[in-house]
């Protein structure tokens, strides 16, 4: 039976049929059927302003061109994008755009990138019949410690300006003077303050803002991009690594909308020097009090020896930055080959993780009616991102709330009974204070509550999830008195052997002082990482590892979204991490046979089903209903 | 036809400033008249007069009323005084002589409407105008014709007098109000239109310092009378602003239809210093130039319009034969290059680089191609840019390159001004 | 120079007064320009902290409009209009017949502190009495050479500050004698001047 589709429009672009959504702008209506229509202002995720004016087309019936951003679609739409009139005029509107532009693309970080380079390539007039003065300022103001600005390739597409105001909600960029002095600054030129100035190099349309990590470093075309996922917390905001001559560029956002939404935050982004390579390292064992080279099979046979002697007394802690594959083994080696139930990846005993921390997703907060941020600005700065769902959730009109951890009353009163859907955000640290909080506001209002604990490290939730915990299995199963010791009771517990594991020098081990007094005395202390460290100086083996970066695997977020990394760089005198578990395994008795990173993942998953989840980089969902 | 004082009528009275002396003139009584009268009876009635927004695009203030969502509240008036058009300034001139009739007016309409909180946007160089509108509006709430529950009858009012600070591009009615919520002056996208999402995203009508004023007589004298003044199509009067090469520049109030000849050779007292003709430009710095040829096109906004031009906002510029064209136009190009407010590419690049090619011109340093030029600067700027500031910044050069092609092409083979003797003369 | 007390407490009424505190930006600068005589960055830091917005936001309005003022001038301020209107009756002439009775360039400051002029292409609306000049805000229209004498005359025996840029009773700040305009403190486009 035919019905008519009232909230769908057909129109025509170029002549060609396309059906789609009221409400549809023509520029993704033109999209939709392959016809690519030219912008500078326009962005998906920023309402159209419809300034930079190259979009303009034809549509049938209107007497003026019509910006394609910033115009909806309409039944019985005619609209033609390659007639000679649009393309007389696009030359127009580059030949403007380009009146004041440096044409200094041969030194400018976006050469090979920009929209403005090639849109001219393509849309663009053969030369300009322009021959005055062009606009001058000074190159390359530092717009703050991350950024570069460089006012004369600035084309005045506000796009910087709103994400200021519409995606941050910081509203420190700003446009000032008019008309052809207007210049993008922040006030009095003070340096930029915002978490979140990296976005503004990538949707900047030209080469006004750029990332002064990244200044010089390479052409675009010589970038070698890799798929993976920030290191930098447990958001999992989704990257690409850019890479020139295996070294690392950049970290580029990669967009996922139930994720990241297309950002990043300034501390993950530009974290990627904790993970550059400085030399090519051997593994070392400590021998008459000095640390000499030796081949891995050395240190490993060293290694194995020391662990056999400890069997139940050796512990093991691996970093919330490594990947589940390698949690996995790092877990069956201590708990089924060496016996022993000392396991971590804490730095600080915290209350019990359980799969109720997660009920609520990243993107769900937009769907909220009321938000508590319980510990407010502590849980942003532990995942900077959140703070941009937040905004715009703000924007879409949920409530957000923002209380000190001990002001769960306060919050309680906040939220009025007739709610319907209530989410809580907090750190690890207050979760005690956030289950709380859910018990109180569920028997208060009528809806659901969901929380979600903002775990540590970008694999921190894996680590929970596999059981890299003294005294839950995997799965969040009781161990029934098989519990070991937790980090913070080690020392003084009379252990044997420590053997650390990390990826990542955000989120290694650092020695407390009470450690720090107790390390000297373990008779084995195997460190087995990325970068060198003060804890160097205490090891009797250094096993050189992977960095977070080098390898591939899979990383659950604070949400329980399992997530692929990638091997962005290839450090391969590096034997893989997993590899070696295997053989220290192998040769304390075990038979592992694991050839790739993917059996591991596919036994992991056979040991835990939840983690089905990984085929579709999807959440972890532990029961029916959370 | 002729000269028409209506909105003038008393301004020859002394101190018709004080709330007093308006009072004797009639003053208020339309306002009272239209508080015993149902709001929706008077928009019928203003829409039934035929008004036309007198700020320049003449749009039927009555159906512009009408646009406003059925129900929802608060709604907003703004009374645009940010006159700022180069060769306007009879907006300055109401206020200055009878800010009580400007007020009445923007009473009325807030009545109408259904508005409790009015605002007047003036330039804010028009300082005493602004003092006397402040000095109206302090009389005015004294006397209760402001406030809570105006002269009892139960409708809350107050105005609000807001004072710009210099930008042209404010007098654009969405500018206005982005203006007003304290930003840039940038105008918005439309849709959605100010009468369904204006100031502070409310439904708000925008009208012209002389478009209310003639509301009372309106109000007073009903719609057959204002529609038996003028032409079929343009009710009423319009102040007309002469400036230039005229014996005696000035504001004249004069009825729709009248033939610009009597304005300017009758009450303008002619072309001074018995020179000839040789342009005159309707409506203000935007506005097409027209020729002698066109002198007896009826002050009217279709009629100018049909000629080849806009009425706009009232200014009638002469220029006498002595009259530089090429540095007629450079002026207005330069206006409008200052006056960009840099949102839209094509205005702000775009008149820049014709101001550029305009200095070159005065300057002796244009070349053969450069008229060519500015007429294609002007096709991709005409149409193309955000707001009409930038379309208006074309039509003036280009419809001069039009008519006087001839003195561009002398200004590069003389490489300068062939006029500029001339012109120190005519002041010497 | 943090902004004296009335004007802070008028700053608050006003954003009282609109339905929008942000509404009450351009008033707030003008409470400041008529205070101190110009608009310092100081002082658009304390508005934008007394209406509870980013001073960024302050700025951005700010800087857009002509008639805020980022440095201090003369005693008195004299614009005249060189728009076409004003041309047509002999604008251009004027001005530099005040340029020359003034003695410093378009605009500068003479060197008693007395008058900053600068011309204007921005219409002031006193096309009907042109050619034209603002003074202290106050149109001087039909400008003869004569008028013009009589009217620097006046301002540079006038001790006091023009209403409404200075406060009265308040000193008027040390402006740049005999200089050019400071170039803005940020760096503009080409031929870039605030006026």
């Amino acid at each position: 039976m035919a019905t008519v589709q009232t909230d769908q429009v057909t129109l025509t672009v170029n002549g060609q049929s396309v059906t789609v959504p009221k409400g549809t702008l023509i520029l993704d209506a033109a999209k939709k059927v392959g016809i690519d229509i030219p912008i500078f202002c326009s962005h998906p995720k920023m309402a159209p302003v419809a300034v930079c004016r190259m979009c303009l087309v034809e549509v049938e019936k209107m007497p003026k061109l019509q910006p394609a951003c910033a115009v909806y679609v309409a039944e019985g739409m005619v609209v033609k994008t390659t007639t000679e009139q649009v393309n007389k005029y696009q030359k127009g509107v580059l030949e403007f755009l380009l009146i004041n532009h440096p044409l200094d693309c041969p030194i400018c970080d976006k050469g090979g990138e920009c929209p403005l380079q090639d849109q001219t390539y393509q849309y663009g007039p053969g030369a300009s019949r322009y021959q005055f003065d062009k606009a001058h300022f000074d190159k390359s103001v530092p717009l703050s410690d991350k950024i570069v600005l460089d006012r004369e390739r600035c084309i005045l597409c506000w796009r910087c300006t709103r994400f200021s105001e519409e995606i941050s909600g910081e509203r420190e960029l700003a446009l000032i003077q008019r008309g052809v002095h207007t210049i993008i600054g922040t006030f009095n030129d003070e340096p930029a303050q915002s978490a979140y100035q990296g976005n503004w190099t990538e949707i900047c349309p030209v080469g006004a803002l750029t990332s002064r990590q990244y200044r010089f470093i390479s052409r675009p075309w010589d970038l070698d991009r890799t798929p993976s996922v920030c290191p930098g917390c447990s958001m999992g905001c989704n990257i690409q690594i850019d890479a020139r001559n295996n070294k690392i560029g950049r970290f580029q956002s990669r967009e996922n909308v139930a994720v990241d939404d297309s950002w990043l935050c300034d501390f993950g982004r530009y974290s990627f020097p904790n993970f550059q390579r400085q030399s090519q390292e051997r593994p070392r064992i400590r021998r008459g009090g000095r640390l000499e080279d030796v081949s891995y099979d050395e240190a490993i046979a060293f290694t194995v020896d020391g662990l056999k002697r400890a069997g139940g007394q050796a512990a093991g802690w691996a970093s919330p930055a490594d990947t589940n594959e390698e949690l996995l083994l790092f877990r069956r080696l201590f708990r089924d080959v060496l016996r022993s139930p000392h396991l971590d990846h804490r730095s600080a005993t915290v209350v019990d993780a359980e799969p109720g921390d997660m009920t609520l997703s990243i993107a769900d907060i937009e769907r909220l009616e009321h938000v508590v941020l319980l510990g407010g600005q502590e849980v942003i700065d532990a995942a900077p991102v959140l703070h941009l769902r937040l905004f715009k959730s703000q924007r879409k009109g949920v409530t957000v709330l923002k209380v000190g951890a001990g002001q769960v009353a306060e919050a309680v009163a906040g939220v009025s009974p007739d709610c319907t859907a209530v989410g809580i955000l907090a750190t690890e640290a207050n979760k005690a204070a956030a289950v709380d909080l859910q018990t109180k506001l569920q028997r208060k209002i009528k809806g659901s509550v969901r929380r979600l604990i903002v775990t540590t490290g970008p694999n921190g939730r894996g680590a929970k999830d596999l059981g890299i915990l003294p005294h839950l299995g995997p799965g969040y199963v009781a161990l029934n008195g098989q519990a070991g010791t937790g980090r913070t009771e080690w020392p003084g517990a009379g252990l044997r052997a420590l053997y650390v594991h990390e990826s990542s020098p955000l989120h290694g081990f650092t020695p407390t002082d009470a450690e720090s007094m107790w390390l000297p005395t373990v008779p084995l202390l195997v460190f087995h990482r990325f970068k060198p460290s003060p804890l160097d100086e205490m090891a009797h083996v250094i096993l050189p590892g992977h960095a977070f970066t080098e390898k591939d695997g899979t990383v659950t977020n604070m949400e329980g979204r399992v997530q692929r990394i990638r091997k962005g760089i290839d450090a391969a005198w590096v034997r893989e991490d997993w590899l070696v578990f295997q053989e220290i395994a192998n040769q304390l008795g075990a038979s592992w046979s694991y050839e790739s990173v993917g059996q591991i993942t596919s036994d992991l998953v056979r040991g835990l089903p939840p983690y089905m989840a990984v085929n579709q980089e999807a959440r972890v969902l532990w029961s029916e209903r959370p | 036809m002729g000269i028409k004082p209506l909105l003038t009528k008393d301004f020859a009275t002394e101190n018709l400033k004080q709330l007093a002396v308006y009072e004797k003139t009639g003053g208020y009584t339309g306002f009272k008249k239209a508080l015993e009268m149902q709001p929706d009876a008077l928009v019928d009635l203003v829409k039934a007069s035929g008004l036309r927004g007198r700020g320049g695009a003449g749009f039927p203030t009555g159906n512009k009323w009408s646009f406003l969502p059925k129900g929802m509240y608060p709604r907003y008036l703004v009374c645009n005084a940010d006159e700022s058009e180069p060769g306007c300034f009879k907006d300055r001139y109401l206020m200055e002589n009878s800010p009580h009739q400007v007020l009445e007016g923007i009473l009325i309409a807030s009545y109408a409407i259904g508005c409790n909180l009015a605002f007047i946007y003036i330039r804010g160089e028009y300082l005493p105008q602004t003092e006397a509108l402040e000095a109206a509006i302090d009389e005015a709430r004294q006397a209760g014709y402001l406030g809570k529950n105006v002269l009892g009858k139960g409708y809350d009012l107050d105005v609000i007098l807001h004072r710009g600070a210099g930008a042209y591009i404010c007098g654009e009615e969405t500018a206005m109000l982005t203006s007003l919520e304290g930003y840039r002056g940038e105008p918005r996208l439309k849709p959605p239109f100010p009468a369904v999402k204006g100031l502070y995203g409310k439904p708000t009508v925008v009208n012209n310092v002389e478009t209310v004023c003639n509301l009372p007589h309106i109000v007073l004298n009903g719609a057959d009378w204002f529609k038996a003044i003028g032409t079929p199509t343009g009710s009423g009067t319009r102040l007309w602003c002469m400036s230039g090469h005229v014996n005696r520049p000035g504001n004249y109030e004069m009825e729709n239809g009248t033939p610009i000849r009597e304005l300017i050779e009758e009450h303008g007292g002619g072309v001074w210093k018995n020179r000839k003709l040789k342009a005159f430009q309707p409506g203000g710095a935007s506005m097409m130039v027209l020729l002698p040829e066109h002198l007896d096109v009826g002050l009217d906004f279709d009629a100018i319009a049909k000629a080849g031009s806009l009425a706009g906002a009232g200014a009638m510029v002469v220029m006498d034969e002595t009259t530089c064209m090429v540095d007629a136009a450079r002026r207005y190009v330069k206006f409008f290059e200052h006056e960009s407010c840099g949102k839209c590419t094509p205005c702000r690049e775009g008149t820049y680089w014709m101001a550029n090619i305009f200095d070159r011109f005065e300057g002796g340093e244009a070349k053969v191609g450069d008229i060519d030029l500015l007429l294609d600067i002007g096709y991709n700027i005409d149409g193309r840019s955000f707001c009409p500031l930038g379309d208006a910044s074309t039509w003036f050069p280009r419809s001069v390159i039009k008519f006087f092609r001839d003195e561009f092409q002398e200004h590069i083979s003389e490489k300068g001004c062939p006029f500029k003797k001339s012109v120190q003369e005519a002041v010497a | 120079m943090p902004l004296a007390k009335p004007t802070v407490t008028q700053i608050q009424e006003l954003a009282a007064r609109y339905p929008s505190k942000q509404s009450a930006i351009i008033p707030a600068l003008w409470a400041v320009q008529h205070e101190q005589g110009y608009v310092t960055d100081a002082a658009m830091s304390e508005i934008a902290q007394h209406l509870g917005l980013p001073p960024s936001l302050i700025e951005a309005t700010a800087s857009f409009y002509s008639m805020f003022l980022t440095r201090p001038e003369g005693r008195h301020d004299v614009v005249i209009c060189v728009n076409a209107p004003c041309m047509l009756r002999g604008a251009d002439e004027m001005a530099a017949y005040l340029e020359r009775q003034l003695g410093v360039r378009d605009g500068a400051t003479t060197s008693d502190g007395a008058i900053t002029w600068h011309s204007t292409i921005e219409c002031l609306g006193a096309c009907g009495g042109a050619p034209m000049m603002q003074v202290d805000h106050r149109f001087e229209e039909n400008l003869t050479p004569e008028r013009i004498d009589a009217i620097i005359e006046r301002l540079r025996t006038d001790p006091l500050p023009g209403p409404p840029h200075k406060g009265e009773g308040v000193e008027a700040p040390t402006p740049n004698k005999g200089e050019d305009v400071a170039q803005p403190k940020k760096p503009a486009r080409p031929r870039a001047r605030k006026n």
